[in-house]
């Protein structure tokens, strides 16, 4: 069934406003969606969906009881049940080792536990690359000393390859 | 062929391998090559873990990843014909321009090497290069671990107890003529008897 939790992060009579109280709508074990799922909140999946999910500024947890066939768009996505999909997240894609995860993930960062049971493509958003200063072109800004070492782009060698 | 179930606790494995890990010139090579590639595709089958995860995916431009320790796990302990796990690599011919097999081999029959074998070479792009690792019957253990890649190359082995399969353990010559569709590129002895092996598709 549909629920809804409230998780604390501060003592509760202190004070309830939204910087210390989350919101996060949860999907029971005995509920199946089909269809297109849009949300301003985080979202806790236990039972089973099909479809799409689009929550691109909140968490999407999937729990060890849910099972998701879905294109998922989400800030930071958590999985601990069965996904079969393709997740974008603008943040973190945490894959626990309960996890069964089939499809893509293009996402900021990954953490993945040993056991998890995994079949994906991965692409990590990668650190944009900055302009070099063109040689003989005084910086506008003086350093107070000369940088030793030359700069490599990340990911690459020396070679530049 | 002889097979090895000598087992090693971490700490036995530690002192045959070094508590830092060893550097893996193989890896230094197979890395390179992939560099040169433009928009390379890397395929590693495991076992899936954290620290590879991010290493490769942060060098490739497609990171994929098909942890086949896990199914060929899950496959014995259902009962179900080790056979069928081959359905899981469904990936076009010529797809990848590297793939990590690390020590799958050991953990197959000969019948289950040759299909991992072909299957390798046809998912490899002409040119594209495979790493295999063997621990040799002096290291060899029979709870599998991960080949865990920290910085400059180093590895670090780390036992996966989630894991529960046959150890067959092969000798360095095994693994050339399991290989006989690849060129041989490098091989390097890290400790006596565990080798890194770097072959190469025509």
């Amino acid at each position: 069934m549909l629920k809804k939790s409230k998780k604390t992060n501060a003592e509760p009579k202190v004070s309830t406003s939204p910087a210390t109280m989350v919101d996060r709508t949860i999907i029971g074990d005995q509920i199946f969606i089909e269809g297109n799922i849009r949300g301003e909140e985080d979202l806790l999946i236990e039972g089973s969906v099909k479809g799409s999910i689009e929550m691109k500024a909140h968490h999407l947890t999937i729990g060890s009881k849910g099972k998701v066939q879905a294109e998922v768009h989400a800030a930071n996505v958590t999985i601990s049940g069965k996904l079969e999909g393709n997740i974008n997240a603008t943040g973190r894609v945490e894959i626990t080792k309960a996890a069964d995860f089939h499809g893509e993930i293009k996402s900021k960062s990954i953490s993945v536990e040993d056991g998890a049971y995994l079949k994906a493509v991965i692409e990590l958003e990668r650190e944009p690359t900055q302009k070099a200063v063109p040689l003989g072109k005084p910086e506008t800004k003086v350093s107070p000393e000369p940088k030793k070492e030359p700069f490599i782009l990340a990911g690459k060698d020396s070679k530049g390859n | 062929m002889a097979a090895f179930a000598t087992d090693l606790n971490q700490k036995d494995l530690n002192q045959h391998l070094g508590l830092e890990g060893y550097t893996s010139n193989a890896l230094k090579l197979f890395m390179e090559h992939l560099d040169q590639q433009p928009q390379s595709r890397l395929l590693d089958v495991g076992p899936v873990c954290q620290e590879n995860v991010r290493f490769f995916a942060s060098r490739v431009s497609k990171h994929y990843v098909c942890d086949m320790f896990i199914r060929l796990d899950r496959y014995i302990r259902k009962g179900e014909p080790v056979s069928q796990i081959w359905k899981e690599l469904d990936y076009h011919p010529e797809s990848f321009d590297g793939i990590l097999v690390w020590e799958l081999a050991d953990r197959l029959d000969e019948q289950d090497v040759n299909r991992l074998v072909t299957l390798c070479h046809s998912m490899l792009k002409p040119g594209g290069m495979a790493v295999v690792m063997v621990m040799g019957d002096q290291i060899a253990s029979s709870e599998t671990k991960s080949f865990v890649v920290g910085q400059n190359y180093r590895i670090y082995l780390r036992p996966q107890p989630h894991l529960d399969l046959p150890l067959r353990g092969r000798q360095n010559r095994d693994v050339l003529s399991m290989m006989v569709p690849f060129i041989p590129a490098k091989s390097f002895i890290c400790r006596p008897g565990f080798m890194e092996f770097l072959f190469q598709r025509e």
